[in-house]
C-alpha cells in the first residue's frame, strides 16, 4: 500500500470524525438512566434473593443428609483400626474364593474327583 | 479527569448524588465517543445509558479513582461492541449492501453541491460503516479509538490491558483490511 492511499484513508477518518458530531443528551437522559438503574436493581434484588434462598436450602439439605447418614448406619462409618487390618479383611475374602475354585477342579494325582 | 477523585470515591461508596454528578460530567464525552464508535446517532443515547448503568453496578470493583477514565472507556467499548454484535445479527447483509452504498456515496459526491450537509455526513458515516464491515467488531472499535478518537497507544494499552506491541499488530492488520476495501472502492470509481 502506498503512502498516498494511507493519507487518503487518514483523510477519510478525519471526515468520518467530522461527520459524527458530539451528540447532545436529550432532556430525558438522566430520568431514563435512573429508571434503567432502578429496573436492573429490582431484577438483581430478586435474583440475589432467589440465589440466597436456594443456597440456604441446599446447605440445609446437605446438613440433613449428613446427619441422616450418621444416624442411620453408625457401625458402617467405623473404619478398621489399622490399614493392615483392612488388608487382612480384604485378603480373607479373596483366599476363600480361590480355595473354592481349587476344590472344584479334580486333580489327576488324586485319582478321584474332589466331590 | 473531568471530576475530582473524591467525587468518584463517594460514588463508589454508593452516594447517588455523587454518581449523578459523575454522569453529568462525562455523558457528553461518552455520547460523542459512542457516536463515532457505532456510527448510528439514533442509538447513541441508549448505548450511553447502558454504559452508565454498567458503571453504576461495577463501580465497587474499581481499584482506585485514578483508573476511572480507562475503566469508563472500557465499559464504553464493551457496550458499543455488544451493540454492534446485536446490530450485525439483525442485519447480516451489510457486506452485500456495500456496493450499493458505495454507488450511493459516489452519486452523492458527484452531486455534492446539491446535497445538504447533513445528508453528506450521513453518507460518509454509511460509507465508513460499509468499510468497517471488512474488519471484526473488536478491530472496528480499536481502529476507531485510535484513528478517529485519537487515543494514544498508551491509553489504549490501559483500556484494553493488552501489550502495546500486540495492539500495534492488531491495528496494522485492521488498517490494512480497511485500506484494501477503500482501495477497491476507489478503483471501481465508486468514490
Amino acid at each position: 500500500m502506498t503512502s498516498n492511499e494511507d493519507s487518503q484513508l487518514d483523510e477519510l477518518f478525519r471526515t468520518y470524525r467530522a461527520a459524527c458530531p458530539d451528540v447532545e443528551p436529550s432532556a430525558n437522559f438522566m430520568p431514563r438512566l435512573w429508571q434503567k438503574i432502578e429496573g436492573r436493581h429490582s431484577f438483581w434484588f430478586v435474583f440475589q434473593r432467589l440465589a440466597r434462598t436456594t443456597m440456604t436450602a441446599c446447605a440445609a439439605l446437605c446438613l440433613l443428609l449428613l446427619v441422616l447418614n450418621f444416624v442411620a448406619a453408625p457401625e458402617k462409618r467405623l473404619t478398621p483400626a489399622t490399614y493392615i487390618d483392612a488388608l487382612m479383611a480384604d485378603h480373607s475374602v479373596e483366599k476363600t474364593y480361590y480355595t473354592e475354585a481349587i476344590r472344584a477342579t479334580p486333580s489327576p494325582e488324586d485319582g478321584a474327583p474332589a466331590r | 479527569m473531568l471530576v475530582e477523585q473524591e467525587l468518584i470515591e463517594r460514588a463508589r461508596a454508593g452516594d447517588a448524588t455523587a454518581f449523578n454528578k459523575v454522569v453529568l460530567a462525562y455523558r457528553k464525552r461518552i455520547l460523542g465517543t459512542i457516536s463515532r464508535l457505532i456510527g448510528r446517532p439514533e442509538d447513541v443515547e441508549d448505548v450511553a445509558q447502558e454504559v452508565f448503568v454498567r458503571l453504576y453496578y461495577s463501580l465497587d470493583q474499581l481499584r482506585s479513582a485514578e483508573v476511572f477514565e480507562p475503566w469508563l472507556y472500557r465499559l464504553t467499548v464493551n457496550a458499543s461492541y455488544d451493540y454492534l454484535r446485536r446490530a450485525k445479527r439483525r442485519n447480516e447483509s451489510r457486506m452485500a449492501d456495500l456496493s450499493e452504498q458505495q454507488v450511493m456515496m459516489a452519486d452523492s459526491l458527484a452531486g455534492a453541491r446539491e446535497q445538504t450537509e447533513e445528508r453528506q455526513k450521513t453518507e460518509v458515516r454509511e460509507f465508513m460503516d460499509a468499510l468497517f464491515q471488512h474488519v471484526s467488531e473488536e478491530d472496528r472499535l480499536l481502529l476507531t479509538l485510535k484513528e478517529v478518537e485519537g487515543l494514544s497507544l498508551k491509553e489504549l494499552e490501559r483500556i484494553y490491558g493488552v501489550n502495546e506491541n500486540a495492539l500495534k499488530v492488531r491495528l496494522f492488520r485492521a488498517r490494512q483490511r480497511v485500506l484494501k476495501a477503500h482501495k477497491a472502492a476507489v478503483a471501481d470509481g465508486r468514490m
